[in-house]
């Protein structure tokens, strides 16, 4: 019995982790007042370039920087749309959604001479499992720890950061001030612009990040359907953490937690549950806890709306 | 205002003439052959990518000129046949039972034109320029799980399947037979994902699998499965690949693949139009004996050789018809039975 | 020079001229990457033009496959007027393919009865369906966009049940039964199989053309719906209410308007209009709904539709029929020339994300001018 209970709560971490990178992502860009709509061709972006540059370059941790760096990109073509040009972040989300998931397979079509799925990386060279040796086999920590590889404690350290730099730096008071009220933050001498830029692209580095967990850690190889809507599920897991980290964090855990939850049932073919019913769990469970125990999210105040310089109170 | 929409209504109308060119007629080959794949895709890993390596296969040994077009949504199959109709290809391939009302459809409606179907048979009624090439993937499946029996130590073994869906069935109920007939008092574990691409939800399971005893798991479930391959690599335990040879993904772990030669079947079906005999009106079925389908060459990598002469013996068996292998819960019942 | 300054002095003046240069920007992004991997991209436009107005069956199937996506787009045009953002098109989508297969092949009654029961039934079911997420936002403060995500993988499970359910499945497939002919509305579905029709139509190839692609009544719903969105939303109390409520919910409420409720009655029409596109494609096109292993992207195609139609009633029914032309054309890519189908969501992608940013267009219009100066001396 406490092996089932730490098998699923190692399944959950799995679940979670690219969730946490992605919301994640999503609190840092929507804190500043930009909201993120193309987590998932960020992801889409991130999940292929880790994937090629594991295989090419051998190393994980290059390919994951690199995978940030690739949705980093993304995320600075969204800043220059939503910051400089004031666009409509939600088109412009949208707009990313389709150019992402585009550019990879187009890309991936040209680096591997037409495939859209890329090798695989050997286990030597994806990412470590840094706990999971410690544990005796069988037992409760090593159901646990065997399915948690760096970027799950790479992901919580991204949780504790971001909500470090947000409650206890200048920089991140900044950044809520930003997103709060971004003509007082103005007049009191904060760089409106240059924020949003910062914030923006890190959410993307962030989402790209969420990608190549995806395809360094849980498999080791890009296909055309390993993201299929996680981004969305990390857009749902920040509003219903309520666009804090933390929150965040507990959002995708109680999303893998459900999936979990579901492979555990599935595996009693006498209690004659239908699967597709059973999958739905994860999803109806979050609509309830969001009626019952959550009450109304606030987005940050100036979320959404594009900043002008000239404006004036 | 209006001049500016008249402009662009001009230039629109000149782009489209521009367009409207004649078709440039290429006269290479002798023949040409085309496929329709299914939504997965022309890369899936699976039934598509092995057609689509079996028409080019044909391009250079058959000399026919090949093209592809890939749908996207349930809604493309027609719009791709109609495409390939005006392309004037000899045979029009389309990949998937999926595809099965509107290639009866397009065919009546233009009986000149040939088409193929996969995975799909209208029984007796085929029309003459239809061939319907079945598989028996029961067949290659049954080989598995005879396989997979035999290397078990634990004498647990998992199956996890996409969804549940007749399709899966074979590969699930052959699988099913070949273990129980290696070993009857084979504990078997199996579990369906409800998805062809959520691969964590395949790692998942399969670490649940090998959790609750089990040391070699087969899937067939598509993106799934990579997790399923996933799993087996980092707990160094036994996986069974699906539709080609997986070995690749895991050269460690895959110990076999119950394999679908989709292409090879194109390969041969082409073969013979272009000798001038076209099985158009038939029903081919392609199982062990037609080399249809098979486990997957790499299996003497990691499967010791006495194993592999009984299976040799087993193939004997089911070419001659010694053995039926189950394709439906049902039949796996009788056979059950039967043992 | 004076021809640019003209032009845009021109493009300034006109906002509706906006998604026009994007457009063309979007085709013009589409050519360099097609021109940096290697193919021709004048060549791979010229195709893709054949491809949609070559011959008259080509462009029967470009209405046949803008008809759902123009529905979505609407479904999110309407939303997002009135202040939601319904990403849960996909959703009421296949919603509607359900309610639609399940419907349609259950009962057989005359057509002019079928048909009517259905459109009917989907709006009713699928607006609910879509009142659901209007609803948990007015009365638990559930953010749309959270249960509009959830409630599209509630729908896909849902129609993955359905099709396995033994009195709707087809055995041995993984398909439901056909719908009733009573309830199909594509024309003449029944004459062009037969033989006299085969034969009637070899010799009448205008009218084969026409009737080579599943060409259906549907655009004329579609239309009719986009008629009625125009009509809801500028000439009704009800639309002025919503609107009220889209442009600043609080002082909505402060005017007298019951902002819950118009939550929900704008989710309501919403999902019914999504919904109504389901249920066409199946009346119109697949006749049978099958296992679906990830989304179709209807819904997420609708959002792009909505927001390149500037997210007008009129200017959707051309964004639509510009987005299905574009998606159909760019089929013919891979077999006649070996590109990549997925330049055409590039392409897409760069549309939609400069209408996202009228203000790059002077922007641009001044790197021009600069230029311009520059050569001047």
């Amino acid at each position: 019995m406490l092996d089932n209970v730490a098998l699923i709560l190692g399944t959950t971490f799995m679940y979670a982790t690219p969730l946490v990178y992605s919301a994640l992502a999503g609190v840092v860009s929507e804190k500043s007042g930009v909201i993120n709509l193309g987590l998932e061709g960020m992801m889409v972006i991130g999940a292929f370039i880790g994937a090629t540059c594991g295989f090419y370059f051998g190393s994980p941790f290059l390919a994951f920087v690199c995978a940030g760096i690739a949705g980093g990109l993304m995320g600075l073509l969204h800043a220059v749309a939503c910051v400089s040009f004031s666009a409509n972040q939600v088109i412009s989300g949208v707009a990313l959604n389709f150019i992402g998931p585009g550019l990879a397979l187009f890309l991936s079509r040209i680096f591997f001479n037409g495939a859209t799925t890329t090798p695989s990386i050997s286990l030597t060279n994806k990412m470590p499992r840094v706990l999971s040796g410690l544990f005796p086999e069988s037992s409760f920590f090593y159901y646990i720890f065997d399915n948690m590889y760096a970027t799950t404690y790479i992901a919580l350290f991204f949780v504790i950061l971001i909500w470090y730099v947000f409650n206890k730096t200048v920089i991140g008071l900044r950044l809520i001030a930003v997103g709060e009220h971004p003509v007082a933050a103005q007049t009191v001498g904060i760089n409106v612009v240059k924020i949003r830029y910062c914030a923006v692209t890190i959410s993307g580095v962030l989402a790209g990040f969420g990608g190549a967990s995806l395809s360094l850690a849980i498999v080791s190889n890009f296909r055309p359907t390993l993201v299929s809507g996680q981004g969305f599920i990390a857009l749902a897991a920040m509003i219903f953490g309520k666009w804090k980290p933390f929150g965040a964090l507990w959002a995708c855990l109680l999303f893998g937690f459900a999936q979990a939850l579901v492979i555990f049932l599935g595996q009693f073919h006498q209690l004659h549950l239908p699967m597709d019913l059973l999958s739905m769990l994860p999803y109806v469970l979050t609509i309830v806890i969001l009626i019952y125990f959550v009450g109304k999210a606030v987005a940050p105040s100036a979320d959404g709306i594009p900043f002008e310089k000239e404006q004036k109170i | 205002m209006k001049r500016v929409y008249f402009v662009l209504l001009v230039v629109g109308l000149s782009l489209i003439c521009f367009g409207c060119n004649e078709e440039k007629a290429k006269e290479k080959a002798e023949f040409k052959v085309a496929m329709v794949t299914d939504v997965g895709g022309v890369n899936d890993q699976s039934f598509n990518q092995s057609a689509w390596e079996g028409l080019q296969k044909a391009k250079e040994g058959l000399k026919v000129d090949v093209s592809y077009i890939e749908s996207k949504q349930d809604a493309d199959y027609q719009s791709n046949l109609e495409t390939l109709l005006d392309a004037q290809n000899d045979i029009i391939w389309a990949i998937g039972f999926k595809m099965a009302d509107i290639v009866m459809q397009v065919a009546t409606q233009n009986p000149e034109q040939k088409y193929g179907i996969i995975d799909f048979t209208y029984g007796k009624e085929v029309p003459d320029n239809i061939v319907c090439v079945m598989f028996k993937e029961q067949e290659a499946s049954f080989l598995t799980g005879f396989i997979a029996a035999k290397m078990s130590k634990t004498r647990t073994i998992g199956f996890v399947g996409g969804m549940d869906v007749p399709v899966i069935h074979r590969f699930k109920f052959g699988f099913l037979a070949g273990a129980k007939y290696a070993d009857p008092s084979i504990e078997i574990l199996s579990q369906y994902a409800a998805s062809f691409s959520d691969a964590a939800k395949g790692k998942a399971i399969a670490n649940q699998m090998y959790k609750n005893g089990a040391d070699v798991v087969m899937h067939a479930a598509g993106g799934v499965g990579d997790g399923v391959i996933e799993a087996a690599k980092e707990k160094n335990k036994m996986a069974i690949g699906v539709d080609r040879d997986q070995n690749d993904l895991a050269p460690e772990n895959v110990i076999t693949s119950s394999m679908k030669k989709v292409g090879s079947a194109i390969y041969k079906v082409t073969e013979s139009f272009t000798k001038g005999e076209w099985q158009g009106g038939k029903t081919v079925v392609y199982g062990i004996k037609e080399g249809g389908v098979d486990i997957a060459p790499t299996t003497s990598n990691l499967v010791p050789a006495e194993i592999l002469s009984e299976v040799e013996n087993l193939k004997k068996e089911i070419v001659a018809g010694n053995i039926v292998t189950p394709a439906s819960e049902e039949d796996y019942n009788k056979f059950l039975e039967s043992l | 020079m004076v021809f640019l300054r003209k032009f845009k002095n021109m493009v300034e003046n006109n906002p509706k001229l906006f998604p026009f240069i994007s457009i063309l920007i979007g085709l013009v992004s589409g050519g360099v990457v097609l021109l940096i991997s290697g193919y021709n991209p004048f060549e791979a436009y010229r195709i893709i033009l054949w491809g949609i107005f070559g011959k008259i069956s080509y462009f029967s199937y470009t209405i046949v496959k803008s008809t759902p996506i123009i529905l979505t787009g609407l479904s999110v045009t309407f939303a997002f007027r009135t202040g939601l953002f319904n990403i849960g098109a996909e959703g009421q989508f296949i919603m509607g393919t359900i309610v639609a297969a399940i419907f349609g092949s259950l009962f057989q009654m005359p057509f002019y009865l079928h048909i009517p029961f259905i459109i009917l039934l989907t709006i009713i079911i699928t607006g609910i369906f879509g009142a659901v997420i209007g609803f948990l936002k007015a009365n638990y403060g559930v953010h749309e966009v959270i249960s509009s995500i959830m409630m599209n993988w509630i729908a896909l499970y849902l129609r993955n049940y359905f099709v396995r359910l033994s009195w709707l499945a087809k055995p041995n497939s993984e398909q439901t039964k056909s719908i009733f002919d009573s309830a199909v509305i594509t024309f003449f579905d029944n004459f062009k199989m037969s033989k006299e029709g085969i034969l009637w139509l070899s010799g009448h190839p205008i009218c084969k053309g026409i009737l080579r692609a599943p060409t259906n009544a549907g655009i004329f719903i579609a239309i009719l719906a986009v008629i009625f969105v125009y009509f809801i939303l500028n000439k009704t109390t009800l639309g002025y209410r919503l609107k009220a409520v889209g442009f600043n919910s609080d002082s909505a409420r402060f005017g007298g308007i019951d902002v819950n409720k118009s939550f929900v009655t704008s989710m309501f029409i919403s999902g019914a209009l999504a919904g109504l596109a389901g249920a066409l494609q199946v009346m119109a096109v697949s006749h049978n709904i099958s296992i679906l292993s990830m989304m179709e992207g209807y819904g997420f195609d609708g959002i792009a539709v909505a927001l390149i139609g500037g997210c007008s009633a009129v200017g959707n029914l051309w964004a639509g029929l510009f987005f299905g032309a574009l998606k159909y054309g760019g089929t013919k890519l891979q077999p006649l020339m070996g590109a990549p189908f997925e330049i055409i969501n590039i392409v897409m992608g760069v549309i939609v994300f400069f209408v996202a940013m009228p203000k790059i267009i002077p922007f641009i219009f001044s790197i021009f001018e600069k230029k311009g100066e520059k050569n001047v001396r």
